[in-house]
């Protein structure tokens, strides 16, 4: 018993399991910020109504051809459209709106015309979130209705040069496709196409595991200066890698608990997308990028107790140990946040290769690689970090000194 | 050394915090085998200092410094095995009950569980707490139950060599009163040799079989506490140190 980390991990263990308080909120945090990062993206915008005016001030007919269209037709077109997409719709002018559109006088006469363009009027506010999603809206329908326009005027052009015309053939001489492909260069669905996004929004997941960690290791090393027990210890025959490995382990157990509150916050922040566009996204998270995530997810939470030990060992202060806690919380979320937007494989070497030396851009990789099929590459990915965090800790045993731990000041 | 009847050796130790606190500068005394021996000064003396030396957990900057016969630094694990050290304040584990922060030492000491728990038995003996209070949690114990504990968790190891930092510092009378009568109880049942530091005067006297008195980082006297009396024509130890220490400021 003497000489292994048994003792160590059991105590630990046992003063963990008695910290409930604790235990509740590191489930609590990733179980709550997944669904509430989704409520927040999806649900937030849909729930926010905005205020449009559509002002028609052309109202009537035109004909072009055999063709008749109205521009009352048009309005309503519009003002259907804004209220689809929670809009509250006004046809006289406010103080405050998101977005106006006015249908000016003298439209008709432009749009049936065939020397002249129409002109609509579309005025934003400042500083409006809805003002985009309406302008979006409006010339969805504009499109709509101007092709038609467009339709009959060049079928009535035909008819007056006395040629056959096809409306695409003048209006769309050049079409294309576009087909979506994966790593291996077969076509994919649009549902696997979500699959690059599902990876970001995974390896970004991993920001809300790392902080608990961190805050109890560095507890755990500290606390137990500041509640002198840990001087007692220290001149034990317990060998001071027992300590660190030991501490480390046990502390992994929250990276664990995390873990699996992150899987099902996850599956809530799924069901949000899958509800709103009608996507199963839950297709997507097979068992073996759950264990990904999770295996990720571990190997974050060791690589960040191993960061912190050697300086929460060798700090002066219980200050100095909590302002080098934020440097890697900090590290960690900007890792985290580069991964949002981009893929650290693909960026400039001097970049990419001191990403590579922090162990979580591989907890990035090993999603993003799993996310894809690229097994063998989330593999390569894994043997990094778990090196990374083997030679962290022998750092940790080699610097740990019992006259740093006694003197420094809580 | 310990082959010789001693179980510390002390050779002009110097300690220096820092470039200008010197702690130690340059003491020496031998501990015999089997006494129970006291380092006696004020506040900021080294009295602390001596024993986390001694506790392999501080590095000396000069001197020699030999504990059950092996040199420190450089046989720290050797002399961890075969001492215990109780610091001054010492804490429990708040969140473990007092059985297993017996039996969280015990496991560190012992070759298996079942030996770790005859240990932590002795422990719960010495430390002379209820089987109820004994499985509280020791963050609802009151100071003085939980350094009934933390010295019960020095003493039962079975070291060669306890070292105790002001074991009844910050006590009222009766818990004090409890610790010292454990203290000497242990020593004279067991033959092991006890360092302890003090500044209360009167518990060095009633304990000790041999002291030295230190301060500022220097010893003053070194002898038994009936010598260190005569030596200074004083009724007491206290009157005694003050006497010396006059004489040798």
């Amino acid at each position: 018993m003497r000489r292994s980390l048994y003792p160590v991990v059991w105590k630990e263990l046992r003063d963990m399991a008695r910290d409930i308080k604790t235990l509740v909120a590191i489930s609590l945090l990733p179980l709550l910020m997944m669904p509430l990062m989704g409520i927040t993206s999806i649900y937030v915008q849909t729930l926010q109504q905005g205020v449009a005016v559509v002002i028609n001030e052309d109202p009537g007919t035109l004909t072009i051809g055999n063709a008749t269209f109205s521009t009352n037709d048009l309005a309503n077109s519009i003002v259907a459209a804004l209220k689809s997409k929670g809009f509250r719709v006004l046809n006289h002018s406010v103080k405050s709106y998101d977005i106006m559109i006015i249908i000016p006088k003298g439209f008709r006469a432009n749009l049936s015309s065939l020397t002249r363009v129409a002109l609509i009027r579309i005025v934003k506010s400042v500083g409006s979130a809805k003002s985009n999603e309406g302008e979006n809206t409006v010339q969805s329908v504009l499109g709509s209705f101007a092709r038609k326009v467009a339709e009959a005027k060049v079928k009535y052009l035909g008819t007056l040069a006395k040629k056959p015309v096809t409306p695409d053939s003048v209006l769309n001489p050049i079409v294309y496709t576009t087909v979506l492909v994966g790593p291996s260069g077969t076509t994919v669905s649009v549902e696997e196409s979500f699959r690059v996004m599902l990876g970001r929004i995974l390896a970004f997941s991993l920001v809300f595991v790392t902080t608990p960690s961190i805050a109890y290791i560095t507890d755990s090393v500290v606390g137990e200066k500041e509640r002198k027990t840990f001087e007692a210890l220290l001149a034990t025959p317990v060998p001071r890698w027992s300590l660190v490995i030991g501490k480390t382990l046990s502390a992994s157990v929250i990276g664990l608990i995390t873990g699996l509150a992150d899987a099902v916050g996850l599956l809530l922040f799924f069901a949000l997308p899958s509800m709103t566009y009608g996507v199963n996204l839950f297709s997507l998270l097979t068992p073996g990028l759950m264990i990904a995530h999770v295996s990720a997810v571990y190997l974050s939470v060791l690589a960040s107790l191993a960061l912190i030990l050697p300086i929460v060992i060798r700090s002066g202060s219980y200050r100095v140990a909590q302002a080098f806690s934020l440097a890697i919380i900090s590290v960690a979320s900007v890792v985290f946040f580069i991964s949002l937007y981009a893929d650290i494989n693909a960026l400039t070497a001097p970049l990419r290769y001191t990403l590579y030396v922090i162990p979580y851009s591989h907890a990035v990789g090993m999603i993003k690689r799993s996310v894809l099929g690229e097994v063998n590459q989330a593999a390569i990915h894994a043997l990094v970090i778990i090196a990374e965090i083997g030679v962290l800790l022998a750092l940790a045993v080699k610097l740990f000194s019992e006259e740093k731990i006694i003197y420094s000041k809580t | 050394m310990s082959s010789n009847g001693y179980a510390i050796r002390l050779e002009g130790v110097v300690k220096t915090f820092g470039k200008k606190v010197q702690a130690l500068k340059g003491i020496s005394f031998t501990v015999p085998k089997g006494v129970i021996y006291g380092i006696l000064g004020p506040n900021g003396a080294g009295k602390t200092t001596t024993l986390r030396i001694i506790a392999t957990l501080v590095r000396h900057d000069r001197g020699v410094v030999e504990v059950l016969g092996h040199r420190l630094p450089e046989e720290r694990a050797e002399v961890r095995e075969r001492i215990s050290y109780l610091p001054e304040d010492a804490g429990l584990y708040h969140r473990l009950t007092g059985w297993e922060n017996l039996l969280y030492f015990a496991m560190i000491y012992a070759d298996d569980m079942e030996s770790a728990k005859e240990m932590a038995a002795r422990g719960a003996e010495l430390a002379g707490l209820s089987e109820k209070d004994l499985h509280r949690k020791a963050s609802e114990y009151s100071k003085g139950m939980s350094r009934r504990v933390a010295l019960a968790r020095a003493l039962m190891v079975g070291a060669d060599l306890v070292l105790l930092d002001e074991p009844t510092s910050g006590l009222d009378v009766f818990s004090a009163y409890t610790i010292r009568k454990t203290i000497k109880e242990f020593a004279k049942r067991s033959g092991t040799t006890v360092l302890m530091s003090s500044h209360n005067m009167l518990e060095v006297e009633e304990l000790c079989d041999r002291v030295i008195l230190i301060n500022k980082g220097t010893i003053v006297a070194e002898g038994e506490p009936k010598e260190l009396k005569h030596r200074a024509n004083a009724s007491n130890l206290e009157e005694a140190f003050i006497k010396l220490v006059g004489e040798f400021d």
